[in-house]
């Protein structure tokens, strides 16, 4: 074979590998967005419904990694600004701290970690109790927070001073997010302490398993709580003096 | 040589796609429009080397340019709401279906001729 033709044939070679090594990308990604469901039904308007709805989904990750890495740059210039004279330096640390009791920190400690389910629909059908609401959710965060815990998230999102638990249809919006089960509970406290409540008979988790909901209390030597990822606003707030 | 190199570096190619992260849902388009493109070229390549003509300056020109320009058709159609990726289409995949004819008369008349002589020789 001559030489020029050696290397003719590499180049064929790598665009083979280029066209092969894309299709098979391809395949596996729509594989993942298309759902089995959606092959049955495939009319036109269906498929561009489908369409937004991903590209927003892809959007809002998109933008929410935007803003964590916004506010992690906040947080470093904030440092380096504080660095330079005593004073910010005193006035940092008492930034930290409010920001910690606000809940804009991620905080760590022990504590409980609690994950309920909807019970099995085919267990006596298809009732109120076999199902988690709101208000489930509102009555276990008020009962650890009775129980002295310091920090509760559930599913990830904050509770704080300005925090609502709602109902929205079949999910449960927490800080205007729309969380759905398995619910994860996780409060920072002595665990001991709040498992004893938690546990205790005649406590809302105890009324909860009566229903068939499925229920797992972890008591836990170490724990993330993540921190809130809104923003508190008051308007019409003020000191009174 | 050069269907075993083919047939390994798309093996390799596969391998590499399984490893690869999946593309976002809104580059899926692009991608898949791509892959039509390449596929054309490489048809494309196969017939002109049983032809006699091939030339890996034209091959790799192809290769790219037509998967770029049907990139930015398919894109210039969404600006524009106008389904622009099925012109590609329909004009990358009947370049395909020729190609194959091509291809499939080529070898089918080697075959034949080979018959035809063993035939005569017996």
């Amino acid at each position: 074979m001559k030489k020029r033709e050696k290397w003719q044939v590499y180049i064929i070679g790598g665009l083979c590998f280029l066209t092969a090594a894309s299709i098979s990308v391809q395949y596996r990604s729509v594989q993942k967005y298309t759902t089995k469901a959606d092959v049955s039904v495939q009319s036109m308007s269906e498929n561009k419904l489908r369409d937004n709805v991903l590209k927003e989904q892809e959007n809002y990750q998109k933008l929410t990694k935007e803003l964590q890495t916004k506010l992690d740059e906040l947080e470093n210039l904030r440092k380096i600004s504080a660095s330079n004279s005593e004073e910010s330096k005193q006035l940092e640390t008492e930034l930290s701290e409010l920001n910690r009791l606000l809940g804009y920190t991620d905080v760590k400690g022990k504590g409980l970690v609690i994950t309920l389910e909807d019970a099995d629909s085919s267990k006596n059908g298809y009732t109120n109790e076999n199902i988690i609401h709101d208000l489930d959710l509102v009555d276990i965060v008020n009962e650890l927070f009775n129980a002295g815990a310091e920090a509760i998230s559930i599913n990830g999102q904050r509770i704080t001073t300005s925090s609502s638990i709602n109902c929205n249809g079949n999910v449960v919006k927490i800080n205007n997010e729309k969380i759905s089960v398995p619910f994860v509970i996780k409060a920072i406290g002595s665990p001991e302490g709040l498992y004893g409540t938690m546990t205790r008979p005649g406590s809302y988790l105890s009324l909860m398993e009566d229903g068939a909901i499925k229920i797992k209390i972890e008591k836990k030597d170490e724990l993330t709580v993540s921190k809130f990822n809104g923003t508190h606003q008051f308007k019409y707030m003020q000191v009174a003096e | 040589m050069i269907y075993l190199t083919i047939i390994i570096c798309s093996v390799l190619g596969v391998i590499l796609g399984m490893n690869l992260p999946t593309i976002s849902y809104s580059y899926s388009g692009y991608l898949a429009i791509a892959i039509i493109a390449a596929l054309d070229s490489v048809f494309g390549g196969i017939t002109s080397v049983l032809k006699k003509n091939f030339d890996i300056k034209i091959f790799v020109s192809g290769f790219f340019g037509n998967a770029i320009l049907a990139m930015l058709l398919t894109y210039l159609g969404e600006k524009l709401n106008v389904d622009i990726y099925l012109a590609a289409v329909i004009v990358f995949v009947g370049r395909m279906f020729t190609n194959l004819s091509i291809i499939r008369r080529y070898y089918i008349d080697k075959i034949a001729k080979k018959y035809e002589k063993k035939t005569k020789m017996s």
